[in-house]
This record gives structure tokens, C-alpha cells and sequence, in this order.
């Protein structure tokens, strides 16, 4: 018997084939995507910033004197030179005095010649980051209630604006993301109960959706707000803005969903599950819903820029965010105090809108890089 | 036409007749009524509430108000009586929402005639350096609230006013004086007052539907019957306009139904910010009197508007797409 050996071949080792998940796939190719990702680290630091608003702010969220009352107080410049010797040194502000001026009966700010020194991490306010976190450090500030930085200039009660804008994206960044989360469950929830039970439920479904659809969404929305009534706790105001807006938007989707499922349902895979034996729940949960992962990602993206928007405009019409509250729609709201010509002696109070402007376009970056990173047609 | 016209109005109605329910019960749940703050004044003795209650039928169940609503909206166009004005609610909303209607008509015009014309600027010059400048623009003016950008433009046009004198009107629809003008005089009165609030909301609601349109045209060109049509000899402006904007517009036409609402709600703002005597500044308004009638008629109206829309759309549609049969 002859032994034979066999030369053991070296197969080259082959590298296995990975296979690649959708959301992997999508993933790299919004690392591709730079504006994207700029889109999306700016609004990772806008969280930041709200977290940690309290102590960016240099004033409490509803501080006022009421015997000093700084109404509209202007921006205040900070100065950095000594104005007698010239020589630079701590960065203060001066003080200002208000007089009245008698020809034209409006008060005027006027900077007196006292300076007030602005130190780094002052005690003031007490404040709990997150509702936890006690605290009464302050990044800047004078220390001195009645010689306050304004970098954005004061609103109408004498309020820093700053720290009412820096406060405000609290609740602006925080509604308009929960309503469209809140929204989308609803979604797809009301969508799935459609394609599954049919009939009647679907009809009704259906047809509420046709509903909600029919009636202008200002006019719908100023109605059920109205359901409330106005001098609510402002706690509750923000939850009942943050319901409305999620009851009025899910129509969209519990449309697409209903489609997409009854569509899918007739799909071989589905009737695989269904032949091993899969439960209802299981083959809706983990076979029929995944389907639409995509498209709830993408609508999601864009509808939250939208809801931001939304929110914005109730809060500047009064039925949003309630005083002490504020965001950064209701602080546009004083705008328009005192009619429209005064305008231009407190162009500040247009600032807190830049906020949603910025924070619409970071979404709105973010929201179009994961559609392109989705959609194969676009992929690189 | 006509029969199509029919069925469009008759699958309307359950979604009109539901839509006014949900109106008219939102309305029930909300706290008080018009009648509360009498009920707290002191001078008011309950008798005479009791009367006003008789007359106004708020003593009556819910379903029984509702259904008199229905009644009486349906055979009289009677849409009941406001309790702020003491006026029929049709005779205070009329006026209102015909303001409101030219100001979304000289909005859409101002709408379209920016959109269209960069939106298809966009897609024939792909990536030159004009198309980016317009994309760039359109997408910062896609983060400014329709308010927002109305509250710039006004601290602009103070400034202009302040500098040059010039009087720009912000305000309002019609500036004093304004009963004793001659006809035509009227009419450019108003022109002028519409002017910067519809162009306003034009350029906040145009940066979508360029981005929207662009993208459409791109998608056309790069079909196969456009490369025909070239082929042919099609002049450039031809190919254009004929073969490819009109097949890029159908999606559009098809949504131009719920325009006419989508704009009046969404020129609300605009009105609030330019004190315009529109629709919404009264609906705010009567939300806090608790004018329950004024408040449904004027969200029927509404509704109506958007139903009327969407029909219309149908038919356009039906004209521009031959595909589409009618009737």
C-alpha cells in the first residue's frame, strides 16, 4: 500500500465576505457626507449648550428688579482697555444709568463712568443642571444685581435676553424632537392597526386621517389649543403645545405605513414566517415593521426641523411656551410689543430668532445627509 | 367634466360633515363659553344670563346645538351668530377671509414666479456657479420662520424709512384716508399694503418648491424622450419648457390642491406680524372672547377652501397630463 501524501495546498486564506447591513451601509456613506456631519456635531453642541444652560447663563431665567427696572435694557459692550490709562486688564462693562428723556418721554440708557469688572465662574443664581446636578456657578458675570452683563441686551421686563435665549432652546430644542418622536409611534401604530385589522378600525383610521388632513393645520392647531385654557400651569402649557403638535402630524405616516404593510404582507418572506409558525405580533414586529426603517428614519430627519418651525410660530402667537417660560419664538414675541416702529430702538430682540434659524439649518443638513445616505440612487 | 366635478363634491361631504363635527366638539370641550365673564360680573343678574343663554342656545345638550348648526349652515348658510360683533359669523368672516384670499393670490403669484424660474435655472445649469449661490441662499432662507424673516424685513424697511423718508406701508391694508379715494386709487392703496407682506411669505415658501422643482428637472432631463426630442432638432427652449417642465410639473399641480389652505394657514403669522385684517389675527382674537360660531366658521370655511382645492387640482392636473381622463 502506497502511502500518498498529499501536499497539504495552502488555500490562500480568504478574507470572509462581510456582509453588510443596511444601516451599516448608510452609515458610511453619511461618513462621506461632510456638511452632514457638521450639520449633526452642531446640534450635538445646541444640547450641550441646553444642558448646560444654567451655568452659561449669567443670570437666572426669570431675574428682575423690580425697583431697578432695566426694560429693554441696550447691550451692554465690554471693554477691555482702561479708558483713562489705556492699559488692558480685566474685561468689564460700565453701569448704566437711565433718565428720562423729557422731549421724547422715552427712557434712555446712558453708560455712567463706573466699571464693573466681569470675573470667570461667579457665584450666583442657584440652578440643577438636568434637575439633579445643584449648582449656583455661573460662567461669567459681574457678581452685582444691579450692573449686569447684557450681551444680548435686556427684553421687556429687564431681563438678560442672553440668558432667556440660552434657556429658551431648553424647551425649543426639546418640543419640536418629542413631538415627532411621539408622532411617528403614533404613526406607524395607527398605520399598522389599519393594514392589520381592516374594515372598520381601518376605515375609521382612515378616515380620521382624511379629517385631520382637511382642516387648515394654523387653524386646527390654534383650536385645540383652545381646548385649554390659556392661564394653565405653564409646565402643562408646554406639554399640551407638545401633544398638540404630535396629534396633528401623524397622519402622513399612518398613510405610508398602512400602504407599505399591506403591501409587504403578500411578500413571500412574510408568508415564510407565517408557514414556520411565527406569531402575529412577531411576523408585524420583526418581520413587517423593519420594512420601513428607512423611511421612518428620513421622514423623522425632516419633520423635526418642520415641528421646530411650527413650534416657533405658536409660542410668537402666545399659545406655546407660557411665561416664566420661554422659547425662542415666544422671546420674538416681544418684537412686536409697543408696535412695530419701535422696532428699531431694540433691534436686539430679533437675536433668539438667529437660534432657530441656525438650529432649522443644522436639522434640515442632518436630516438631507441620512435621506442621500438611504437613497442607492445617490451612493458613491 | 361634469359628472366628474359631481362625484368629487359627493366624496367630499362625509369628510366635510366629519370635519365640522371634530370642530364643533373641540369647541364643546374647551372650558367656559362666551358667557363666562358675564357670569362673573356681578351686575349681570342670572336672569338676564339666563335669557342670553336662551338666546344664544347654549342651554341646549351639545348634540341638539350641533345639529341646529348643521341645519341651519346647510339650508340657510346661516353659520350662526357672533357674540362679539352681534353680527351673522358669514358677514364678519366674509370680509376676512376674502382679505386673506387676496393676499395668498399675490403671494402664489409671487411664489411661482420665483420658484419656477430658479428651480429651472437650477437644473439647466447644474453646478455652475449660479446654481450654488441659489442653493446656498434658498437653504439658509429654509431655516427662517415665515415671522422671523417678516420681523427683518420690517427692521429694514424702518431703517429705509428712517434714512430716506420713504414710507413703505407695514401696516394694516389700507392707510388712512382710505374711504375718501377714488376707485383705482383703492385698489393700488391695497396693492401697495399687500406688497411686502405677500412678497415676504413668497421667498420664505419659495425655497422649497425651488429645491423641489430643480430636482424634478433633473430627473426628466436625463430621460430618454429628452434625448429624443433633441435628436430631433428641438430647439433648446422647446425642450425645456415643452418636454421637460411639463412633465417635471405634474407632482407639483397634483399638490396645488391643498395650497390654497396650506397658505392661508400659513400666512397667518405674516398677518399677525403686519397687523393684516386676515383670517387668523381674528381667530386669535375670538379664541380668547370663546366666540364659539366665529371660531367654527371660520375653521368650515377653511375646510371648504381646502375641499374646493383639491378638486381643483384634479382638474389641472387633468389639463396639463393628458394621461389623466376626467370624467
Amino acid at each position: 500500500m502506497t502511502r500518498v501524501t498529499t501536499v497539504p495546498t495552502s488555500t490562500p486564506v480568504k478574507a470572509p465576505v462581510r456582509s453588510q447591513s443596511q444601516l451599516s451601509v448608510a452609515w458610511g456613506q453619511f461618513r462621506k457626507n461632510r456638511l452632514a456631519q457638521v450639520g449633526g456635531t452642531m446640534i450635538i453642541l445646541l444640547y450641550l449648550m441646553a444642558i448646560f444652560a444654567p451655568f452659561l447663563a449669567p443670570d437666572g431665567l426669570s431675574n428682575y428688579s423690580t425697583s431697578n427696572i432695566t426694560r429693554f435694557h441696550p447691550p451692554t459692550p465690554i471693554g477691555l482697555r482702561d479708558p483713562e490709562t489705556g492699559a488692558f486688564g480685566r474685561p468689564f462693562v460700565f453701569k448704566y444709568t437711565q433718565q428720562l428723556n423729557m422731549d421724547t418721554f422715552v427712557n434712555e440708557f446712558k453708560p455712567s463712568a463706573e466699571k464693573c469688572p466681569i470675573y470667570f465662574g461667579v457665584r450666583g443664581d442657584s440652578y440643577r443642571i438636568l434637575g439633579l446636578i445643584p449648582g449656583n456657578l455661573h460662567l461669567f458675570g459681574t457678581g452685582q444685581p444691579d450692573c449686569k452683563v447684557y450681551l444680548m441686551g435686556g427684553e421687556d421686563l429687564g431681563r438678560d435676553l442672553l440668558s432667556r435665549t440660552l434657556y429658551a432652546s431648553q424647551i425649543s430644542l426639546t418640543i419640536g424632537v418629542a413631538a415627532v418622536l411621539i408622532s411617528t409611534l403614533i404613526g406607524l401604530f395607527m398605520g399598522a392597526m389599519a393594514a392589520y385589522f381592516g374594515g372598520f378600525v381601518d376605515t375609521v383610521i382612515m378616515r380620521l386621517v382624511e379629517v385631520l388632513a382637511s382642516i387648515p393645520t394654523l387653524f386646527l392647531l390654534i383650536l385645540l389649543r383652545s381646548v385649554f385654557p390659556k392661564e394653565i400651569n405653564p409646565i402643562l402649557a408646554l406639554y399640551v403645545i407638545l401633544g398638540i403638535l404630535a396629534f396633528i402630524n401623524w397622519g402622513g405616516l399612518a398613510r405610508v405605513t398602512r400602504g407599505q404593510l399591506l403591501s409587504v404582507r403578500e411578500q413571500d418572506f412574510v408568508s415564510a414566517a407565517r408557514a414556520l409558525g411565527a406569531s402575529d405580533n412577531r411576523i408585524m414586529i420583526r418581520h413587517m415593521l423593519p420594512t420601513m426603517t428607512t423611511y421612518v428614519i428620513v421622514t423623522t430627519s425632516l419633520a423635526i426641523p418642520a415641528t421646530i418651525l411650527t413650534e416657533s410660530g405658536l409660542s410668537f402667537l402666545g399659545i406655546g411656551a407660557v411665561e416664566p417660560y420661554a422659547s425662542w419664538g415666544s422671546l420674538l414675541k416681544q418684537a412686536q410689543d409697543g408696535g412695530l416702529s419701535s422696532l428699531n430702538t431694540r433691534p436686539w430682540v430679533l437675536i433668539p430668532g438667529f437660534f432657530i434659524v441656525f438650529t432649522v439649518m443644522c436639522f434640515q443638513l442632518l436630516g438631507d445627509g441620512l435621506r442621500d445616505a438611504f437613497d442607492p440612487r445617490k451612493r458613491s | 367634466m361634469i359628472p366628474f366635478l359631481l362625484r368629487r363634491v359627493v366624496q367630499s361631504i362625509p369628510t366635510l360633515f366629519l370635519a365640522s363635527l371634530l370642530i364643533f366638539f373641540v369647541i364643546q370641550l374647551a372650558p367656559g363659553d362666551f358667557l363666562t365673564p358675564a357670569k362673573l360680573n356681578p351686575n349681570i343678574s342670572p336672569e338676564q344670563i339666563a335669557s342670553l343663554e336662551r338666546n344664544f342656545g347654549l342651554d341646549r345638550h351639545p348634540i341638539e346645538q350641533y345639529l341646529l348648526w348643521m341645519k341651519n349652515m346647510i339650508f340657510n348658510r346661516d353659520f350662526g351668530l357672533s357674540f362679539q360683533y352681534q353680527q351673522p359669523v358669514l358677514d364678519v368672516a366674509i370680509p376676512r377671509v376674502l382679505n386673506s384670499l387676496w393676499l395668498v393670490l399675490l403671494n402664489l403669484i409671487f411664489f411661482y414666479a420665483i420658484a419656477i424660474p430658479l428651480g429651472v435655472y437650477g437644473a439647466v445649469r447644474q453646478n455652475s456657479l449660479g446654481d450654488k449661490a441659489v442653493n446656498v441662499v434658498l437653504y439658509f432662507l429654509l431655516g427662517f420662520p415665515s415671522f422671523f424673516l417678516a420681523l427683518i424685513v420690517i427692521y429694514f424697511i424702518l431703517q429705509v424709512r428712517n434714512a430716506t423718508g420713504w414710507d413703505i406701508p407695514i401696516n394694516g391694508m389700507t392707510s388712512n384716508g382710505f374711504d375718501a379715494m377714488a376707485p383705482l386709487e383703492k385698489v393700488w392703496d391695497v396693492l401697495k399694503h399687500l406688497l411686502i407682506p405677500a412678497l415676504v411669505l413668497a421667498i420664505s415658501d419659495a425655497a422649497g418648491l425651488t429645491r423641489v422643482i430643480r430636482g424634478l428637472m433633473l430627473e426628466v432631463m436625463r430621460s430618454d424622450y429628452i434625448r429624443t426630442a433633441r435628436a430631433k432638432g428641438v430647439s433648446e427652449r422647446t425642450a425645456i419648457w415643452k418636454h421637460t417642465f411639463r412633465n417635471a410639473i405634474l407632482p407639483i399641480v397634483a399638490g396645488i390642491g391643498g395650497l390654497l389652505p396650506a397658505a392661508i394657514s400659513g400666512a397667518g403669522l405674516t398677518e399677525v406680524v403686519f397687523a393684516y385684517p386676515g383670517i387668523t389675527p381674528m381667530i386669535l382674537d375670538a379664541i380668547n372672547t370663546q366666540d364659539l360660531y366665529l371660531i367654527a366658521g371660520f375653521t368650515v370655511l377653511g375646510t371648504v377652501l381646502l375641499v374646493i382645492g383639491n378638486a381643483l387640482s384634479d382638474i389641472l392636473l387633468a389639463v396639463v397630463d393628458p394621461r389623466i381622463k376626467v370624467g
